[in-house]
């Protein structure tokens, strides 16, 4: 057993992120089961509903990169749901909702990252609060009622395709790109590396390890925010429970994918192949006839399975 | 004189935590209620005051073991539920009652073993067991309904030599965690292994000869165990199995316990300043609920008075 755990190739297999393999499966399964589902079009359908999920995992990784996590997305995604829907500014534009959602996320993320860098507060505490606060605010404002409709622009953007591919589609994987260049290129993407590897090398070597949490929380805040236009755009009204699972699944898609805490090995692709796997998941699921439980169950198990998966090997390495 | 008096209410120094600030706070909001509603101050309010809190000191007592060695266990909330569910199984309460515990104590010992032996953060592995259990509890059953044992109902709403049954369940619990966390071996160990972790030394308790591992499970075991009580106390009060009675139970758990002065970065607090903690967030609770105020902010006043209290605290480790 030891042995084969040291061979060259089982190492090398390991070092995979487990969303591969597990999307390799799924499309095996779904394959053998229910060849007709897989075409472009009913794939396509199903891969932009994921999509809100997926923009908000390129924040979800970032903040996890540098050990944190942000479990606020949830508050933010109503909270622009309801900015939206309330008609509480009437004949506003799209530019003035996008603006003042990118607005609203970024201020939020400000607010957590300071808690999380400036006084040290557990992470999973801070924005788990942060989103009961929203969630609490947004539901005593619309007295627990959905508020009320979402402009028609926004449903209609999301409806378009290029070509065969729906835009939701093509605007994710445009940010997912935008995200693995900014991470690979930029100064700043080094900066989260070395904070995630090593807090404290970090801080002696001359990173602004605090700026870089703030930063990273800001930045995850405002992909919340494009997220919460996403998802707004595909419900097409106004609602007090969207969203509220996303947070927790976009963790469990960024462990899947080979982003743990402070490990980046996943990269940005990892991610996306573990959302795509969740979206999989759900489609095997649905057609095996298993509802909600289950899928509660199975984002359970994945979540756990996979942590075990890097926890037993960060302790073998060490 | 005043110096010692700031020692006590800030608790800096203390092993025990600030546990009297907590206790001003509950007889400053005691006061406040008597004061301004009829209700608040006669007995039924009172004690309906008491069994209405019984299930969150419960839990935060529970989820105080596991506090004080640097976790969290955010799967009580969904074993609470769990526990009503199976409670409404319809089945002989001699069954169904040491089944409930017998359960728990597996999911704690899970926990436990997954933090402890697979390396996995105590967050993320309760964080994934709270949808395992939902999962679970939402399978047996989807909507509330059923009727749990008589033996329940009656251990809850009965009252016994002219007291109300809950009043010795919250005693006989503080007896109970009071001589697992101050009167026993086990409980002392808890503190070395959460003193260490927090000053940075991971395995100071290690060195000196205490078996972390497993007195670091036993604490998950614990937690469980008292939620399952909790879940066993609140299935007497609704007398049927609800998927979602436990919801966020957790937060409000770790609220009471960071209330009462225990650091949730571990081997500092104390069992009264959770009591009191716990006390305090019900008297809030009740106080909301005479003075009319929305259940919407009653959730948001809740997450901003979590924030606070874990905000006070302050710790070296950035993150999670």
């Amino acid at each position: 057993m030891a042995a084969a755990l040291n061979n060259a190739v089982v190492q090398r297999v390991t070092r995979i992120p487990p969303a591969y393999f597990v999307f390799a499966i799924l499309m095996i399964i779904l394959w053998i089961a229910r060849p007709h589902m897989l075409n472009a079009n009913i794939l396509g359908i199903f891969i932009r509903q994921v999509a809100p999920l997926g923009v908000l995992v390129l924040g979800q990784l970032l903040v996890m990169r540098v050990k944190s996590i942000d479990l606020s997305g949830g508050g933010v995604i109503l909270l622009v749901n309801y900015f939206i829907s309330s008609g509480l500014f009437p004949g506003a534009s799209v530019a003035f909702f996008v603006a003042l959602a990118l607005a609203t996320g970024t201020l939020i993320g400000l607010f957590n990252g300071v808690m999380v860098a400036k006084r040290r507060v557990s992470a999973v505490i801070v924005t788990l609060a942060v989103s009961i606060i929203l969630v609490g605010f947004v539901q005593f404002l619309s007295s627990g009622k959905p508020p009320g409709d979402v402009p028609s622009v926004f449903n209609d953007i999301y409806n378009t395709k290029l070509g065969p591919v729906p835009t939701p589609v093509i605007f994710w994987v445009f940010l997912t790109a935008i995200m693995a260049l900014f991470l690979s290129k930029t100064v700043f993407g080094r900066y989260v590396t070395s904070v995630g590897e090593n807090a404290e090398a970090a801080h002696f070597a001359g990173v602004p390890v605090e700026r870089t949490v703030i930063l990273a929380h800001m930045i995850a805040g405002f992909i919340a925010a494009i997220a919460a236009l996403v998802q707004t755009a595909s419900i097409a009204v106004g609602s007090v429970r969207v969203g509220l699972d996303l947070p927790i699944l976009a963790v469990a898609a960024t462990i899947l994918g080979g982003v743990v805490f402070g490990r980046g090995e996943g990269g940005v692709w990892g991610p996306f192949f573990g959302v795509l796997s969740f979206a999989l998941l759900f489609v095997v699921m649905t057609t095996f006839g298993i509802d909600e439980p289950g899928k509660l169950i199975a984002q359970g198990l994945i979540i756990l399975l996979a942590a075990i998966f890097y926890g037993v090997r960060t302790a073998r390495s060490n | 004189m005043s110096r010692s008096i700031r020692r006590l209410m800030t608790g800096s120094q203390s092993r025990q935590g600030m546990w009297m600030l907590p206790l001003v706070l509950a007889v400053i909001i005691c006061v406040f209620l008597a004061v301004r509603t009829e209700q608040f101050a006669n007995p039924e309010n009172l004690l309906n005051l008491v069994a209405q809190a019984m299930p969150l000191v419960i839990t935060a007592i529970g989820q105080m073991f596991v506090v004080v060695v640097g976790g969290l266990d955010l799967s009580v909330g969904s074993l609470i539920s769990f526990t009503t569910a199976i409670l409404a199984l319809d089945g002989p309460g001699y069954v169904l009652i040491p089944a409930v515990f017998i359960l728990a104590a597996l999911v704690g010992a899970t926990n436990g073993f997954v933090v402890t032996r697979l390396n996995v953060h105590p967050i993320i592995a309760t964080l994934a067991m709270q949808y395992i259990i939902l999962g679970i509890t939402r399978i047996l059953r989807p909507v509330s309904g059923g009727t749990v044992p008589d033996v329940v109902i009656w251990a809850v709403s009965e009252t016994f030599l002219g007291v109300p049954m809950p009043v010795y369940w919250g005693l006989f619990v503080i007896l109970v965690a009071w001589k697992l966390l101050h009167g026993s071996r086990f409980g002392l160990h808890l503190f070395a292994i959460g003193g260490g972790i927090a000053s940075g030394v991971q395995d100071a308790a290690r060195n000196f000869g205490v078996a972390d591992k497993r007195t670091v499970v036993l604490a998950y075991v614990c937690s469980s165990c008292f939620a399952a009580l909790a879940g066993v106390f609140l299935a007497g009060r609704i007398v049927s199995g609800d998927p979602n009675v436990g919801l966020l139970f957790e937060l409000d758990a770790i609220t009471a316990v960071a209330i009462g002065g225990t650091q949730l970065s571990g081997g500092i607090g104390s069992l009264q300043g959770t009591v009191i903690g716990a006390a305090v967030l019900a008297l809030l609770s009740n106080g909301m609920n005479l003075t009319n105020v929305s259940p919407f902010i009653q959730t948001a006043i809740k997450g901003s008075l979590l924030l606070l209290v874990v905000g006070l605290q302050s710790r070296k480790k950035m993150g999670l």
